[in-house]
C-alpha cells in the first residue's frame, strides 16, 4: 500500500525510515536494536584481549563439520554471570535484555577436529572444563585480532556477540559441577544413559546441554565435540523420548484442557486431548516476524507425530522437541496421558530469533498456569478461537492431529451404546 | 499348565500380526489352542487371532491367560535359523515362559493380566464382502503411500476399488470380479480409511495368498485371513475416517 510513496525493496523503505517511521511494520527496528547492543559490545572489547566471568558458556560452530571452532563465551565483566547463558532465567525478560546480556558474550574461536576431544592441547582442554563448571569462571583470551561486532541470530540458539580467533586462553580455578563430573569420568556410560541421568538428577537441560558439546558424555572412543545447534536438539530429544515412553503407560486424562503462554509477542495456546499419545506443535508467522519478514500472509507450518512417534527430524525444527519435552514433563506430573497440540502464533512485536529456548520455557510456563476444561474438542476449540487472531479454519486446516480427531472414528463408536451415553465429540 | 511345541514360522506370524497394533497381549491358551483379540492404543483398530491346537507340533494345555512383551518374543524369533522348532512352556511357580530354541532357552518374565481385559468386539453388520489377492492389495498400497495418508475402499456389485487422493495426484486400483475370488456386494459401498493402520495390516498378512474384505459405508472394515497355512485366522476391524465438513 506505500508502494506509491516508496517504490523498489526493502532497503529503500529502511533509509527513508531510519528507524523513526516503522514503515516496515515492526514494533522496534531491528536494525536498531542490533545496533544499539552491538555498540555497547564493541566498546567494551575494542581491543585484541578479554577479561570476564564466563557464566560459563562455550560454542561450538557446525561450519565445516568435521572441523568445527570451538571456545569460550566471555563478557567484558566479571561477576555473577551465569543468567547469561541459562536460558532457563530467562523468561519474563524483554527481547532488549536479552539482546543486550547475549550481545556481551564474546566468541574465542580454535579450530579443531570434533574427534580431538582428549588430544586436542592445552585450549581445548580448557573451553571442556569450562562446560563443566558449577559457577562463573574467570577467563583471560588473546585474540588474533580485534573480535568482530556482529550479533549472531540463529532459530536454535540463542544470540551471541563478536567473535574473533583466539591467540591464548587462561581460565582460573573451575569449580566443575559434581554431578556432571561423574558420568564425564565414566567412559562405559553411554552418552543417552549420561544426559536421563543428570535430567533426573535435576541439572538443567542448558547444562547438560553444555556438557554434551563438549563430548563430556558416552563411550569413550565415540567421545567428539557435537555443534551447539545439534546439541540442543539432541538433548531435547533424548529426554523427551524417555519421558514419552512413560506417558504412554499412563491413564488418559478425562477432559480436554487449554494452557496458555505469552511472551516476546509469541502467543502459546496448549490443547491436551483426552486420547493416547500424540503430539504436533503448529507454528504461524505473521508478515514481518522473522521468518516471514516481506510475506503479505501469514505462513503456517506443523510438525507431528502419532502414537509411534516418527523417524525422520521435524519440519519445524528443533522447537519441536523442546515444546515436546515439556509437554512429557507436564503429563508425567500429572501422572496422566493425553494428546497435545500446540498453537503458536507469532506476532509482529517478535523480531528476532533467540533460540529454541524460547519454544521450551514458554510451554513451561504454559504449563505452570492454570488451564481451562472442557469437556468436548468443539467448545476447547470455541474457546481457542476467542483467543488467537488467526482464524480457527486456517488452524484447522494445518493441523494433521485436529484433522485426526474430527474423522478418525474409534472401535468404541460401534459398541452398543451403554446407557450413560458418552457425549458426542468433534466439532461440525 | 501350558507345555507346546510350535514351529518359528507360525509363531512369527502371530507375533507379527499382533505387534501391528499393541507390544503386550494376553494369551489366552487352552487344549483347543490360543486366541488373543487386543485393541490399539489408539483405539482406531483391533485384532482377534486364533491358532488352532493343529497349528502346534505338540500342545498340552489346561485353560489359562498368559501376557507377553511381544519385543521379547521378536528377539527370540531372530535368533531362531530356518526350519526351527520352538519349545514354550509356562514356570508357574516363577510366572515365567520358558522359550527353547535348539540349545538355546530363555526365561521370559511375563505381563501382569490383571489389568488386561479382553476388549469387546463391535457387532457389526457388514454387507459387502470382497476377496482380494494380497499380493493385489500390496501394490494398491504401495502406489498409494505417496500420494495421501488416506485410502478409500469400494465395492460395486462388479468391482472392487482401492483409492488415494493427493492434493495432485490420485491412485486407483480397480479389480472387476473376475480378477477377484469372490465378490458379494448388492450396493456400492465406500468408506475411508487410515492408510498407516490399512497398510500396516495388509503388510502382516504373511503367507496367506488372499485376504477378505468384508466393508460397509462410513462403517469399519473388517480384514480376514488365514494363518499356519488353514490351522487358525485373523480378524482385523479397522474404523473408518469420516470427513464431517
Amino acid at each position: 500500500m506505500r508502494e506509491g510513496l516508496f517504490s523498489g525493496d526493502t532497503g529503500n523503505r529502511c533509509v527513508v525510515c531510519k528507524g523513526s517511521k516503522m514503515l516496515c511494520g515492526k514494533d522496534r527496528c531491528p536494525i536498531l536494536v542490533k545496533h544499539f547492543a552491538q555498540l555497547r559490545a564493541r566498546t567494551l572489547v575494542d581491543r585484541l584481549d578479554i577479561e570476564g566471568s564466563s557464566p560459563p558458556g562455550v560454542f561450538v560452530g557446525q561450519y565445516g563439520y568435521p572441523k568445527v571452532f570451538v571456545g569460550p563465551l566471555i563478557p567484558p565483566v566479571t561477576g555473577d554471570t551465569e543468567v547469561m547463558d541459562t536460558p532457563e532465567m530467562w523468561l519474563g525478560r524483554s527481547i532488549d535484555e536479552i539482546v543486550d546480556f547475549r550481545t556481551q558474550l564474546v566468541r574465542g574461536m580454535h579450530a579443531v577436529d570434533v574427534f580431538d576431544v582428549e588430544t586436542g592441547g592445552r585450549t581445548v582442554d580448557l573451553v571442556r572444563e569450562m562446560a563443566l563448571a558449577a559457577s562463573p569462571a574467570e577467563a583471560e583470551a588473546e585474540f588474533q585480532r580485534k573480535p568482530r561486532g556482529r550479533l549472531v541470530l540463529d532459530d536454535e540458539v540463542q544470540p551471541f556477540g563478536p567473535s574473533a580467533p583466539l591467540k591464548s586462553l587462561d581460565v582460573g580455578s573451575i569449580k566443575v559441577d559434581h554431578r556432571i563430573e561423574k558420568p564425564f569420568y565414566d567412559t562405559d556410560l553411554r552418552a543417552r544413559e549420561a544426559v536421563l541421568d543428570l535430567y533426573g538428577d535435576g541439572v538443567f537441560l542448558s547444562r547438560i546441554q553444555k556438557a554434551f558439546s563438549v563430548g563430556a558424555f558416552g563411550l569413550g572412543r565415540n567421545r567428539r565435540f557435537v555443534p551447539t545447534r545439534w546439541s540442543i536438539t539432541a538433548v531435547d530429544d533424548t529426554i523427551g523420548k524417555q519421558l514419552r515412553e512413560k506417558v504412554k503407560r499412563l491413564p488418559l486424562i478425562d477432559e480436554y484442557r487449554i494452557y496458555e503462554s505469552w511472551t516476546l509477542d509469541n502467543r502459546f495456546i496448549v490443547l491436551l486431548m483426552p486420547t493416547s499419545w500424540r503430539y504436533e506443535l503448529v507454528e504461524a508467522w505473521y508478515p514481518n516476524t522473522v521468518w516471514n519478514p516481506d510475506g503479505t500472509d501469514i505462513m503456517m507450518i506443523s510438525s507431528h507425530e502419532f502414537y509411534g512417534g516418527r523417524k525422520d527430524y521435524a519440519e519445524i525444527g528443533g522447537c519441536y522437541y523442546a515444546a515436546r519435552l515439556a509437554t512429557c514433563e507436564h503429563l508425567l506430573r500429572l501422572q496422566r496421558q493425553a494428546g497435545c497440540v500446540i498453537l503458536r502464533e507469532a506476532h509482529s512485536g517478535y523480531i528476532m530469533p533467540v533460540g529454541v529456548w524460547n519454544v521450551r520455557e514458554n510451554v513451561r510456563n504454559a504449563y505452570k498456569g492454570p488451564h481451562l476444561s472442557f469437556p468436548t474438542l468443539a467448545a476447547a476449540l470455541e474457546h481457542i478461537r476467542t483467543r488467537l487472531d488467526i482464524r480457527m479454519k486456517k488452524w484447522l486446516r494445518t493441523s494433521r492431529i485436529l484433522a485426526d480427531i474430527r474423522t478418525q472414528r474409534t472401535i468404541e463408536d460401534y459398541l452398543p451404546v451403554e446407557p450413560q451415553a458418552k457425549e458426542a465429540e468433534g466439532v461440525g | 499348565m501350558f507345555k507346546a511345541r510350535i514351529k518359528a514360522d507360525v509363531l512369527r506370524e502371530v507375533i507379527t500380526v499382533v505387534g501391528t497394533l499393541v507390544e503386550e497381549v494376553k494369551l489366552n491358551i487352552s487344549s483347543d489352542g490360543l486366541s488373543l483379540r487386543a485393541v490399539d492404543p489408539a483405539h482406531v483398530a483391533m485384532v482377534e487371532l486364533v491358532l488352532k491346537a493343529g497349528a502346534f507340533e505338540e500342545l498340552k494345555a489346561t485353560a489359562c491367560e498368559i501376557g507377553v512383551d511381544i519385543d521379547k518374543f521378536r528377539e527370540m524369533l531372530k535368533l531362531a535359523r530356518a526350519g526351527s522348532v520352538l519349545r514354550l512352556s509356562h514356570d508357574e511357580d516363577k510366572n515365567k515362559l520358558v522359550v527353547t530354541i535348539d540349545n538355546l532357552t530363555r526365561r521370559m518374565s511375563l505381563v501382569d493380566t490383571a489389568g488386561m481385559s479382553d476388549p469387546k468386539v463391535p457387532n457389526v453388520n457388514l454387507p459387502a464382502k470382497v476377496r482380494v489377492k494380497t499380493e493385489e492389495l500390496n501394490q494398491g498400497i504401495r502406489a498409494s503411500e505417496s500420494i495421501s495418508d488416506h485410502i478409500a475402499l469400494i465395492a460395486t456389485a462388479d468391482m472392487f476399488e482401492l483409492s488415494a487422493e493427493g492434493e495432485t495426484d490420485s491412485v486407483s486400483l480397480k479389480l472387476p470380479k473376475d480378477l477377484l475370488e469372490a465378490l458379494e456386494c448388492k450396493d456400492t459401498v465406500k468408506s475411508l480409511f487410515s492408510l498407516d493402520y490399512f497398510s500396516n495390516m495388509v503388510k502382516s498378512v504373511g503367507n496367506a495368498p488372499s485376504v477378505t474384505l468384508n466393508l460397509g459405508t462410513d462403517y469399519p472394515v473388517r480384514i480376514e485371513f488365514d494363518l499356519a497355512g488353514g490351522e487358525g485366522y485373523v480378524k482385523y476391524l479397522l474404523a473408518p475416517r469420516i470427513e464431517n465438513d
